[in-house]
């Protein structure tokens, strides 16, 4: 089953902290996303293994936006 | 008949109901992995304490053979006895008699209950386990529903409601628990919530979703906002009430319990001083600045997983019950939106009603932007926020720990809003707007070059909580470490404070 990591609101992605295949768990990091003034950390809410990133650096994001898929 | 008879007759009639829809249903219901009703409030009262009342009371349905129908103890338990030495009044369905369902004098039991724990004024518990109207008995089941949510209504603000989804919830049963204080659900498969099933969402919408995607415990404590607690079983679902009421004052006309307190009221914590980065664009977690603080490091969290960018939550300070809200920097930068004003606004009020004191914990950079807050209306939902505090007549005490810009920091408890003390880190930075936007409106017609250094100067002179503090608009400027001796100090200082509000039938808070 693949669970799909949101943006929780708009802004611009600042550092993408994993890579394709790399094994997560719940609660890690996966990247900062830059809003509000504030380097926002991005959360992995399931453990197991990033299939895809969606964004790169640099890239605007809207809420909701897809950033990760995590198999 | 003998006394001897009757007294058998009186044992006999008393099994029959306890074994509620007989031994088979009661067996099928274990089998899904939940407590019986009776087995419910055994865990929630202590031992040999509950009463029951309403023992004996039947149907009188005689539409499609229900005459012939019994239905032991109407599908309900309900009566009185005592948590950790404290009345309480509690109805539980039982699913094996008939699936729960609620007719007309399933109902008045639980009309009964609300009456009776009104008057003596003592919590409420629900423990709702039901499979919905009982549709025989037609409109009698339906005023049945319409009697609960008028005594629902009555009892808000007057004794703390509180009820758990421990089995199907549909369609109207629904609304009794949304109009009581707390919802907690069991995390199973068996408690579910929703107006409509997935088998009328799909032929009506076309949507397909499983019943626990629909109205599980995970969709309603993170999604909706509908739950406020969560549990992974009955047991535990019931250990969280009994520790939710050990926070609560029995009715309005009480202040909370104190408990005994071991963790000293003069306490400084060292640690509170390397929590907040120097970087402000870098967040912390909220959460553990105040566990540093409260008692024992204990709090009691309403609605964890919804709008997690503000914190809700019970605690005490030095065993006195207070009601926390705080900004969540670790999430969407701690900005108030839609839900999370949604959120605190109901917290707080239900503090108010309820004379808990309310803490605020300040780090918030403003409103949410955007066309999604903006057509949802965050106007009005924001509006929430700042009527509730000046409205609350409560101990009102506000730590500012870093950004209280704008807004939102009005929004989170000011002095305007009626804080009785407001209190800042000497990292606080208490401004109209963030320093590069403020700069680029005032020194608009200066070079970039200059504009920089401005921006440095602004950050310098107006990021401080010193400009407030000379106006006073903030009472005190505290070493982080000492919050916890202020707080309580200021607690106590307030213990008795009384505040009238103009004489209204009630006022039009913005919904």
């Amino acid at each position: 089953m693949s669970t799909e990591i949101t943006a929780p609101m708009p802004g611009k992605v600042a550092k993408i902290l994993v890579s394709v295949g790399d094994k997560v768990t719940e609660d890690d990091e996966l990247m900062t996303l830059e809003a509000m003034k504030m380097e926002n950390p991005i959360f992995s809410t399931v453990s197991g293994t990033v299939k895809e990133i969606r964004v790169k650096e640099g890239d605007s994001v809207n809420a909701d936006q897809v950033l990760f898929v995590i198999e | 008949m003998t006394t001897k008879e009757k007294l058998e007759q009186l044992r006999e009639k008393s099994r029959r109901v306890e074994l509620g829809g007989g031994e088979a249903a009661l067996e099928k219901v274990k089998s899904t992995g939940r407590l019986t009703a009776r087995e419910r409030l055994a865990r929630l009262f202590d031992e040999g304490t509950f009463v029951e009342l309403d023992k004996f009371v039947t149907h009188r349905c005689t539409n499609f053979g229900m005459d012939k129908v019994e239905i032991p103890g109407e599908g309900v338990v309900t009566g009185y006895g005592q948590v950790n030495g404290r009345f309480v009044f509690a109805y539980a369905q039982d699913f094996s008699a008939v699936g729960g369902s609620l007719g007309e004098m399933h109902a008045l039991k639980i009309c009964k209950c609300l009456d009776r724990a009104m008057s003596a004024k003592v919590p409420i518990v629900g423990l709702n386990d039901s499979g919905g109207a009982r549709i025989q008995e037609g409109v009698d089941s339906l005023a049945g529903y319409g009697r609960i949510f008028y005594k629902n209504t009555m009892a808000s603000g007057v004794i703390p409601q509180i009820c758990a989804i421990m089995g199907p919830s549909a369609g109207g049963a629904v609304y009794s628990p949304a109009l009581m204080d707390f919802i907690f659900m069991v995390k199973k498969d068996y408690a579910q919530m929703f107006i409509t099933g997935p088998q009328v969402v799909k032929a009506t919408t076309g949507e397909e979703v499983t019943a626990v995607e629909l109205g599980g415990a995970l969709t309603h404590n993170q999604k909706s906002g509908v739950a406020h607690f969560m549990a992974d079983s009955d047991e535990e679902c019931i250990d969280q009430i009994k520790n939710l009421l050990s926070y609560l004052p029995s009715s309005h006309l009480e202040k909370p319990p104190v408990v005994p307190c071991n963790d000293p009221p003069d306490r400084r914590e060292e640690n509170l001083l390397s929590i907040v980065p120097d970087q402000s664009n870098r967040p912390y977690d909220m959460k553990k600045l105040i566990k540093m603080i409260v008692d024992n490091g204990e709090i009691f969290e309403s609605q964890r997983l919804f709008a997690p960018n503000i914190i809700t939550c019970f605690a005490r300070m030095n065993g006195q019950t207070v009601g926390i809200i705080a900004n969540q920097p670790l999430y969407m930068a701690g900005c108030l939106d839609i839900n999370s004003s949604d959120k605190a606004a109901r917290f707080i009020r239900f503090c108010d009603c309820f004379n808990i004191p309310i803490l605020t914990f300040v780090d918030v950079p403003g409103y949410l932007p955007g066309t999604q807050q903006e057509f949802g209306g965050i106007i009005r939902h924001g509006a929430k926020l700042l009527y509730v505090y000046p409205e609350a007549t409560v101990p009102k005490i506000t730590i500012v720990i870093r950004k209280a810009y704008g807004g939102a920091y009005l929004g989170m408890c000011s002095g305007q809003a009626g804080a009785d003390i407001v209190m800042a880190w000497p990292t606080a930075e208490i401004a109209v707007m963030g320093a590069e936007g403020a700069a680029n409106i005032i020194f608009r017609k200066e070079s970039e070059e200059e504009k920089k250094q401005k921006i440095e100067e602004y950050i310098n002179n107006f990021y401080t909580p010193y400009q407030a503090a000379s106006r006073g608009l903030i009472e005190q400027v505290i070493d982080p470490r000492d919050t916890r001796p202020y707080i309580i100090k200021a607690l106590k200082m307030l213990a008795n404070k009384k505040e009238e509000r103009p004489w209204k039938k009630h006022g039009n808070i913005p919904l």
